[in-house]
């Protein structure tokens, strides 16, 4: 069995190319609204009270603690249940997105809980109102951890779009499955999805840690 | 302590769970969904013990003084971590007899998922060994044991206690990972509740199970590996 | 005339643009106990374990009974590099301790002194488990064979670390600021121990240390490192009474001042 290079550039390339976007697409808002969602889940899980504070943990490890796979499922059959009807790629960004929020609420918290309690103290000796404390001295201070880690989500979302083709999403695991099946060879479709994973996440790997160090550079001079 | 009650009370909540289900409509989707547990839990145990395997070797492989060797091994963790788990399934199913080699579905999905996770493995084992002090490696030269011995006896030792909890981790997250093995046509808990809905449309109860039982084996897993941890580190605690 | 134990000839090191050992000369004989002053970061430390090779050396050979070390006889005669073979056949006959101890923290104190001798040596494990009591038992510690490294204060670790040296057998046994990681309290009975080698056993001791007065009670020679090479030696009782060299003088008045 060998490679089939006219295959590749009449049939695969044509294909897999225009799909391109979509995978983007689902990275890129399924991060944002991870990040969003993730916040406001952070400071449920902080509240003083201990009603709203528990439940919001409770719900974090209950997503942490279950496949993506199985929410994505379940979003997808019970949503039109429920009377929503959504296009599948939409459904697929939600999923993706609440199930990266809750990890992302686990990194603002530990970058949160990383700032010395000293800071807090020496804050409130300054006599420095709540909104500076957390805008002047604990954010600053808890975003190098936080961003390296963001990064590597954001990584690791664009490796999990490709389970949106088991909701029949158009992106780049379903086109090259689907010319599989039509035409009997999965060689090509599947190394060059391979191949665009690959290259992709090694060149973000790399974005990545030249953020991370304008960041901490940054921020502790 | 927390984490030994929360897993025997989810424990308690299962069995009780069954009782109940046994007598209730739940009847007529729970077999399928605990056979698909079962497949589920062969892929995850088989990958496991691949995933070890490899994450140790890869991981000693790393720091190799043979540029050959550490450029095999880097080559496979980043590769491997790379791509998809999704896309190395489907290459390991339907490419791989293209090139003359057919594997079994559990074949094609142990590989996949036990390689992957083997690569990430491998960045903690390597951290690990790193993480050794140099004085423990120059005390073993001094003491001329070879270097096999340096590496088994005194150093892998130590690191072991460093990997046991992101292996924990990682483990947990191979578990969840197994959910897309129906990409190589397996039956596992997750294709059997697609399956089961489809047959009943019954959603929320399928899905609910479904995920509950996700949720068991993780906090099973957690469990097991502080245990695991407890025994490691007890003559440590107080070093350095 | 017999070969001097430890030879050092012309020997190099460097760290980049550093030079840490420059055109570096030595002969210790079998039985003497030669002790290494110096200023910290002078490199005197890189001596002990270029000689244990634990770092390699750029030029120079080291002989040990007459016998090349970092080299080898090459079958035509000529000196090549050694086999890894070669370095732990010569190697067997030296034993070190280390400033931090470097004790393996998942072992007994036994287990750290029965490591080696069976694995490296091939010993039985009774036999090992023998020799390793006499050995704590002479470092006054055989109540602490079952302990583990971390229950132990960094005297009576560093007590094991000779024990654990000296179960291999060397002839040639190197302390590299053995007491400098120690809380003061603690130095003597370490003290204690070397000098019971010193004055009972015939061991080729080489000893880096701060501690000048141990230094002065019980080397055979002192010699004062400093810029690659040994400035200065000669008996104790000599070289701290009248030193020759001007660096010499700067770095003991120093010192001794300090004290």
């Amino acid at each position: 069995m060998n490679w089939d290079w006219q295959f590749t550039f009449e049939v695969v390339l044509p294909r897999l190319l225009p799909v391109v976007p979509v995978t983007i697409q689902a990275t890129v808002l399924s991060f944002l609204l991870a990040v969003v969602l993730g916040l406001f889940l952070m400071l449920l899980r902080i509240s003083r009270f201990k009603l709203i504070a528990v439940p919001a943990g409770e719900l974090i490890e209950l997503i942490r603690g279950t496949p993506l796979l199985v929410q994505l499922f379940f979003l997808f059959f019970l949503l039109p249940e429920v009377g929503i009807t959504l296009p599948p790629l939409t459904t697929g960004i939600l999923g993706i997105g609440i199930y990266n929020a809750a990890l992302c609420a686990e990194v603002y918290r530990a970058g949160i809980q990383a700032v010395p309690a000293g800071q807090w103290e020496a804050a409130k000796a300054l006599n420095l109102g709540a909104y500076r404390t957390w805008r002047d001295i604990i954010i600053p201070q808890s975003l190098p951890p936080i961003v390296p880690a963001l990064g590597n989500y954001l990584i690791g979302i664009f490796k999990e779009t490709p389970l949106l083709s088991f909701l029949a999403v158009g992106e780049l695991m379903h086109a090259s499955k689907l010319i599989g099946s039509e035409y009997y060879r999965f060689t090509e479709a599947v190394t060059l999805a391979g191949l665009f994973f690959l290259v992709m996440s090694l060149v973000a790997a790399v974005l990545v840690r030249m953020v991370e160090t304008r960041v901490s550079r940054s921020i502790l001079r | 302590m927390n984490t030994r009650v929360a897993a025997i009370a989810v424990l308690v909540a299962f069995l009780a769970g069954m009782v109940f289900a046994t007598f209730s409509e739940l009847r007529v989707f729970l077999p399928a969904l605990l056979r698909g547990a079962l497949i589920t839990i062969e892929v995850a145990a088989l990958s496991f013990l691949l995933m070890t395997a490899s994450a140790f070797t890869a991981g000693v492989a790393r720091l190799s003084p043979w540029w050959s060797v550490r450029w095999i091994a880097t080559a496979y963790v980043e590769v491997f971590r790379g791509t998809s788990l999704l896309v190395q399934l489907f290459w390991f199913f339907f490419v791989l007899p293209e090139f003359g080699l057919t594997l079994s579905p559990m074949a094609a999905g142990v590989l996949g998922v036990g390689f992957n996770f083997g690569a990430y493995g491998a960045e903690i084992v390597r951290g690990a060994i790193t993480a050794v002090p140099r004085g423990q490696w120059e005390a073993a030269a001094a003491l001329n044991l070879p270097v096999f011995r340096r590496m088994t006896r005194i150093v892998l030792p130590q690191a072991l206690v460093v990997v046991i909890p992101p292996f924990g981790n990682l483990t947990i997250e191979m578990v969840k990972a197994t959910s897309v093995v129906s990409a190589v046509t397996l039956v596992d808990i997750t294709y059997a509740s697609v399956q089961q809905n489809q047959l009943h449309y019954r959603t929320v109860e399928i899905f609910v199970v479904t995920l509950f039982l996700y949720y068991c084996f993780s906090q099973l897993i957690r469990f097991s590996m502080g245990l695991l941890e407890e025994r490691s580190k007890r003559h440590l605690a107080a070093t350095r | 005339m017999t070969e001097p134990r430890i030879k050092f000839e012309n020997v190099c090191k460097r760290y980049g643009p550093l030079t840490v050992l420059d055109g570096l000369n030595m002969e210790v004989a079998a039985g003497e106990l030669v002790t290494i002053i110096g200023p910290s970061g002078s490199g005197k430390t890189t001596v002990l374990r270029v000689l244990m090779t634990l770092e390699t050396i750029e030029e120079g050979l080291i002989t040990i009974d007459g016998e090349p070390f970092n080299k080898m006889r090459s079958r035509e005669g000529g000196l090549v590099p050694a086999s890894t073979a070669h370095l732990r056949r010569i190697r067997a006959r030296i034993g070190m301790v280390f400033q931090n101890f470097n004790l393996f923290p998942h072992m007994t104190a036994l287990g750290n002194c029965i490591e080696a001798p069976i694995h490296s040596l091939g010993l039985s494990k009774a036999e090992a488990v023998g020799r390793a009591e006499e050995l704590l038992d002479m470092v006054g510690l055989s109540d602490k064979r079952d302990h583990y490294p971390s229950q132990l204060s960094g005297g009576q670790q560093q007590r094991v670390a000779i024990a654990r040296a000296l179960a291999m057998r060397p002839e040639i046994l190197l302390f590299d600021e053995p007491t400098s990681a120690l809380d003061p309290e603690m130095v003597d009975e370490v003290l204690q121990v070397i000098r019971q080698l010193a004055t009972e056993h015939s061991y080729t001791m080489l000893l880096v240390t701060h501690q000048m007065g141990f230094a002065r009670e019980v080397s055979g020679r002192v010699c004062f490192f400093d810029g690659g090479k040994f400035l200065e030696e000669g008996p104790p009782r000599e070289f701290f009474a009248s030193p020759r060299h001007e660096r010499t003088r700067q770095f003991l008045n120093k010192v001794l001042a300090a004290h």
